[in-house]
């Protein structure tokens, strides 16, 4: 007997098969070959990921600290939730309902997302709510409403890039951060296929790559810019599709005639032979797909980024083409879903905008609120971890379904802001870094002990079924947020059943732009998952539901168009200079995932540390040989950890990955003026050594 | 609103800026981007808006659209509310009343002034290059201006096949139009003064090297001989050669155009002599960037530093404590078939020289070290780690001592071998399976099965293959 289900880690949410051998306490991960979207393959992440469910670190009581002793002493549940409903209260009372502030994650699923906005604006009545997304795809989120009017990370299924003539991969590792994405690469390799790869460091993705291009870091844009000023130059715009489709491109025209390829050359570091050549490839090729990742999105300027390699897709009229056009590769499990259901400071269910009347109006219908009791927008997440315990700032914080210590920005001072607060509570199943430094700890019950649905990076939305039954003493998230509404007195109950929840996530985003009203669990069963938008009562010809590929006809904008964008390179926010000289990078390794508060539980996946990564003409000039022990610093903070020493890396720039505590003590919490994404990809720092610095 | 409050009321500074080439768009972005809180007006005597002259050799070559070269169009300075006029050249500048007169008369006060006014091509003293009344002899081109490009492609175009043309001067605008010609069909000369190519920015090595390309290439050079008189036969050279042509481009040189600034009383030098603010030295409200400016008794003909002053400019204007302290500059030749790069002024900056030239292969790269950073620099015929040594000259980088050596050699190439991977060497990495487990498996389908190499991303598989092939044969 197996139950189907999916990966608890990635945007890819692979398909598995989990079954338990009769008289066995081991639960076994399968193939599940039928699904999809990896059609049976996994990487080492998944197929270890039952290990998560039997981990001897896992929480069973919920945790109270004593404030004398800072021990934590195990107590029930229901003295814990009363202590934390009861001391919500009094903040609430003597502060304000904004002070408390809520941080949800990308992890959680689509009715976890929903319940929690739904419990900040109801129950606690705070506009405070925000969550790690923000530090994901946010970027690429506010670019692609910009552009096309609506956000799915891939507006096609991600099979269809085996079909293009050329991918391009701008700053996406996928080899090892979705490796069995990466089959499509060679897939569409032996059809003759062009894979370009964009990134500072030569990855394991860039080992099945036609073209590598190793920018400057934070260079991206101006990357953009010149192979657009290329592509204009060599006539190779597609001028009835722009004409037809898109507007805006006579200022975006203007604005990349200063990016002649040698300007380019000068700050990408990409010499301008190897800019013509990729401007001919993409000028030339019937179908080009475009995909941004992380490497792109965060920066300062992600946002503005991401919009100029749109520009590209546009101006080559690929956008809405089969096999073509552009997508964001999604990292959380449920980064997309999370994104939709109203945990993000400014949005309602269904992507709809909290300061819309309409959908304010609408929402409190479903809700059954009156629409002016929901708060306004609130501080988005880095901004409300900075005002932690400050004048205006929340007093206390829920933190559910993330690792803030090791997975924010600048985090010696983001962990001063949590230490300001007057009550920490996380949700967590393991002691993590940041759960480590709550007054209470809530142990939550995983993925193969609930069901729930997931929305992966091609927006389809999947279910995620119950393997197991979960450990005594353990709750699911949305127990405890109906625990705490009660004791909150919200005016609304709050419900603990997932699929029911789904049904009333569906109407309230009825009409909205991620529409998930005509979707049931027992369609994504049956149709191993489904599009959005599926508004309820569309049908498609072949009796399925959902919206497989967007923009054939029309994009999401008022009047149908794309909307090109002109944009402009400022740089990072802190260029390397003389005491911080080097460029810092940072990024994921396969063996891990995000903070690693799962991951490096799991002992048959190497937990090696955190290592500092670069070129062996740097190692000469600051004197170390692999394996030697370095101090990195930044003007935020300081790590030590070995060196690895690899050609594959840029000279004037270093990488660590940030699945450890330490990369983001490092970080640049500089963020993006449209999507508020922290510049964890680029900062300048410099290396010490017993013996000097460099 | 009251009368008084009127009167506190600040009036709006008005800035005006003389000319709209490169360096006024960047001004201008610059300024609307840090909210200015002025109103800007923009003469320009061309009757287009600003446009890229960078491009204007790719335009000659063929490989740049001319329709492609506005930078800004004329709409989005309307919805700035920079008021924009083209065609308006400027007669004189009135400094006591705070005026400028334009050609028509019109007159316009400002309170602050900035001269943007470029250069303007010199011409070389040749006999019979200017005709009687005055006009170029209609085979004679300049390559400044758009409009100078437009005439010329016009000129090309309509020549018969077999023609010829010369290029005066064998500077950086000379070999790209020398070369933007050749590719068009039309057999080129280049003449030039000095005794070899590109003498301002490189040694007798690099312009010997590169005067080889251009011959392969099939444009004969003529160095350190002077054109002397244009007949009907053709251009004389003064050392005897006389050179049969249809066309003579003009590229030997510009100077900063300065008449205004000259007129209005304004020291000048080679170019308007700007302050540390870009201010004139005598008169504080008005500025010169670009071309016609000389700052330190510098005056630079490229882009980037034209814009870096821009940047500067605006900043000082809109408040900000600024100093500049002169640009570095990266020269790059625009032109199909030849790579040049200079980095700084590579013959007057004092410094270690650390240099590789092949001329079996046509390559000279130098580097010109002080204290371990790269101050100047020369690549010809090689660019492959161009990026990398321009971030290195740009951010200062303090290097090793055998690194400037490293970065002139050529990359060392990397050829693995699955056969050669120890044991221990992890060969799939989504499944965390080495070399050794994999050479255990007697078929591709076992190792499949056993270890789930292959399974994850499948980038191992001809690896495994590979293993498997190799294990199987004897060794």
């Amino acid at each position: 007997m197996s139950t189907t289900t999916h990966c608890p880690y990635c945007s890819l949410q692979c398909g598995m098969r989990l079954s338990r051998p009769e008289g066995s306490r081991t639960v076994e991960v399968s193939e599940w070959a039928e699904f999809p979207v990896n059609k049976g393959a996994m990487c080492r992440k998944g197929f270890t990921s039952a290990q998560l469910l039997r981990n001897p670190e896992r929480l069973t009581t919920p945790l109270i600290k004593d404030e004398v002793t800072g021990e934590y002493r195990g107590v029930s549940w229901d003295e814990a939730l009363d202590f934390v409903g009861a001391r919500l209260a009094d903040i609430r009372e003597e502060h304000g309902a904004d002070a408390i502030g809520i941080f949800g994650g990308g992890g959680l699923t689509n009715e976890k997302s929903y319940q929690l906005g739904k419990f900040a604006r109801v129950a606690v009545g705070t506009s405070q709510i925000d969550y790690n997304g923000r530090w994901c795809m946010s970027s690429a989120a506010n670019a692609g409403i910009r552009a096309f009017g609506v956000d799915r990370g891939l507006p096609f299924p991600l099979a269809d890039i085996e079909e293009t003539d050329v991918l391009v991969l701008v700053g996406s590792n996928m080899a090892e951060t979705m490796p069995p994405a990466a089959r499509h690469l060679s897939a569409l390799r032996e059809k003759g296929g062009k894979v370009i790869v964009i990134d500072p460091r030569k990855t394991s993705t860039a080992t099945n790559a036609d073209v590598v291009l190793q920018p400057v870091p934070g260079s991206d844009l101006a990357l953009a810019q010149s192979l657009l000023h290329l592509i204009i130059g060599n006539c190779h715009v597609d001028e009835a599709y722009v004409a037809e489709r898109t507007t805006g491109w006579d200022a975006v025209k203007a604005s990349v005639m200063a990016w002649w390829p040698e300007r380019g050359e000068r700050v990408t570091g990409i010499t301008a032979p190897e800019l013509r050549e990729v401007a001919e490839i993409l000028g030339t090729a019937e179908k080009v797909t475009i995909l941004t990742a992380r490497g792109a999105e965060q920066q300062a300027q992600g946002a503005d980024t991401v919009v100029a390699w749109i520009n590209i897709a546009l101006a080559l009229g690929m956008p809405g083409k089969q096999y073509a056009g552009y997508g964001c590769l999604t990292g959380q499990g449920n980064g997309q879903g999370g994104r939709e259901h109203g945990q993000k400071a400014d949005q309602l269910p269904g992507y709809r905008m909290i300061d819309d009347p309409a959908a304010r109006e609408h929402v409190a219908g479903v809700w059954g609120i009156d629409p002016a009791t929901i708060p306004g927008k609130g501080r988005s997440a880095y901004e409300l971890l900075d005002a932690l315990g400050q004048e205006n700032g929340p007093k206390a914080l829920l933190v559910f379904g993330s690792n803030i210590i090791v997975s924010a920005p600048n985090a010696n001072h983001v962990g001063s802001r949590l230490d300001a607060l007057d009550l920490l509570v996380v949700c967590d199943m393991v002691m993590s870094e940041t759960a480590a430094r709550a007054d209470v700890i809530l142990p939550i019950t995983q993925w193969a002990e609930e069901s729930g649905t997931m929305t992966n990076l091609e927006g389809r939305v999947i279910l995620r079924q119950r393997a197991i039954t979960p450990p005594a003493g353990v709750r699911s998230d949305l127990e405890i947020i109906s625990g705490l509404a009660e004791r909150l007195k919200s005016p609304i109950a709050f419900s603990t059943d997932a699929e029911e929840i789904f049904g009333e996530l569906g109407r309230a985003s009825a009409g909205g732009k991620a529409d998930y009203s005509g979707i049931t669990w027992d369609l994504v069963a049956e149709q191993k998952g489904v599009f959005w938008p599926a508004p309820a009562g569309q049908v498609n010809a072949d009796g399925t539901v959902g919206t497989e590929r967007l923009f054939a006809d029309r994009f999401f904008t008022p009047d149908g168009r794309a909307n090109f964008i002109a944009v402009e390179h400022g740089g990072p926010a802190e260029e390397p200079d003389a005491e911080f000289p080097l460029y810092l990078t940072t990024g994921r390794v396969l063996a891990q995932y995000q903070s690693g508060a799962q991951t490096r539980r799991i002992k048959d996946l190497p937990d090696e540390g955190a290592f500092v990564e670069l070129h062996p003409m740097l190692a000469r000039r600051i004197g170390v040989v692999d394996g030697m022990s370095v101090t990195l610093e930044t003007r935020r903070g300081a790590m030590v950890a070995p060196v690895r020493v690899t050609a594959t890396i840029r000279q004037d720039t270093v990488f660590v990955p940030f699945h450890w505590v330490g990369a983001n003590k490092l970080t640049n919490d500089a963020l993006d003026p449209y999507s508020r994404m922290p510049e964890f990809k680029v900062c300048a720092a410099r290396i010490s050594t017993a013996e000097g610095a460099a | 609103m009251s009368a008084d409050k009127i009167d506190q009321r600040k009036r709006r500074e008005r800035l005006v800026i003389v000319g709209n080439g490169m360096a006024t768009t960047r001004l201008v972005e610059e300024l609307v981007a840090r909210q200015y809180d002025g109103d800007i007006i923009v003469l320009g005597d061309e009757d287009h808006p600003a446009y890229n002259r960078i491009l204007l050799s790719a335009v000659l070559e063929g490989t740049h659209p001319i329709d492609a070269l506005t930078l800004r169009q004329p709409e989005w300075y309307a919805g700035q509310g920079v008021d924009l006029r083209t065609g308006a050249r400027v007669l004189e500048v009135e400094r006591e009343l705070r005026d400028v007169m334009l050609v028509d008369g019109t007159k316009i006060e400002f309170d602050k002034l900035v001269l943007a006014t470029g250069a303007i091509p010199t011409l070389p003293p040749i006999r019979g290059l200017v005709q009687l009344d005055g006009s170029l002899h209609p085979k004679v081109h300049a390559f400044r201006s758009l409009a100078d490009c437009e005439r010329l492609i016009e000129a090309v175009e309509a020549l018969p096949e077999g023609s010829r043309a010369v290029v005066v001067g064998g500077g950086l605008l000379g070999l790209q139009v020398a070369r933007a010609l050749s590719v068009r069909g039309v057999a080129t000369e280049v003449v030039e003064g000095t005794e070899h190519l590109l003498s301002q920015q490189v040694d007798r090595r690099g312009g010997t090297v590169l005067k080889r390309h251009l011959k392969k290439l099939g444009t004969e050079v003529y160095t350190g001989a002077r054109a002397v008189r244009l007949t009907d036969e053709g251009l004389k050279l003064d050392n005897g050669f006389s050179l049969e042509t249809d066309l003579v481009v003009l590229t030997a040189g510009g100077r900063p155009s300065t008449a205004l600034a000259r007129r209005a009383g304004l020291t000048v030098r080679r170019g308007v002599v700007v302050g540390d603010q870009l201010q004139s030295i005598d008169d504080d409200a008005i500025f010169a960037i670009g071309d016609c400016a000389e700052h330190d008794g510098k005056v630079t003909g490229f882009v980037p530093p034209a814009w870096e002053q821009a940047s500067l400019l605006a900043a000082h204007l809109t408040g900000e404590d600024v100093k500049y302290a002169g640009s570095r500059a990266v020269a790059r030749l625009r032109a199909t078939g030849l790579d040049v790069a200079v980095l700084g002024d590579p013959e007057h900056t004092e410094g270690d020289v650390v240099e590789v030239t092949n001329p079996i292969v046509g390559t000279h790269r130098k580097l010109v070290v002080d204290g371990n950073i790269i101050v100047a620099g020369t690549l010809i015929g090689d660019l492959s780690r161009i990026g990398l040594i321009t971030q290195l000259f740009d951010r200062r980088t303090i290097l090793a001592d055998s690194e400037p050596g490293e970065l002139l050699m050529a990359e060392r190439l990397e050829a693995d071998s699955s056969i050669l991977l120890p044991d221990e060497a992890e060969v799939c990495a989504c499944a965390g399976v080495s070399a050794g487990r994999i050479r255990a498996c007697r078929t591709f389908e076992e190792a499949r099965e056993k270890t789930r190499a292959t399974t994850g991303c499948g980038g191992c598989a001809s690896v495994v293959k590979e293993l498997i092939e190799s294990a199987k044969a004897p060794v």
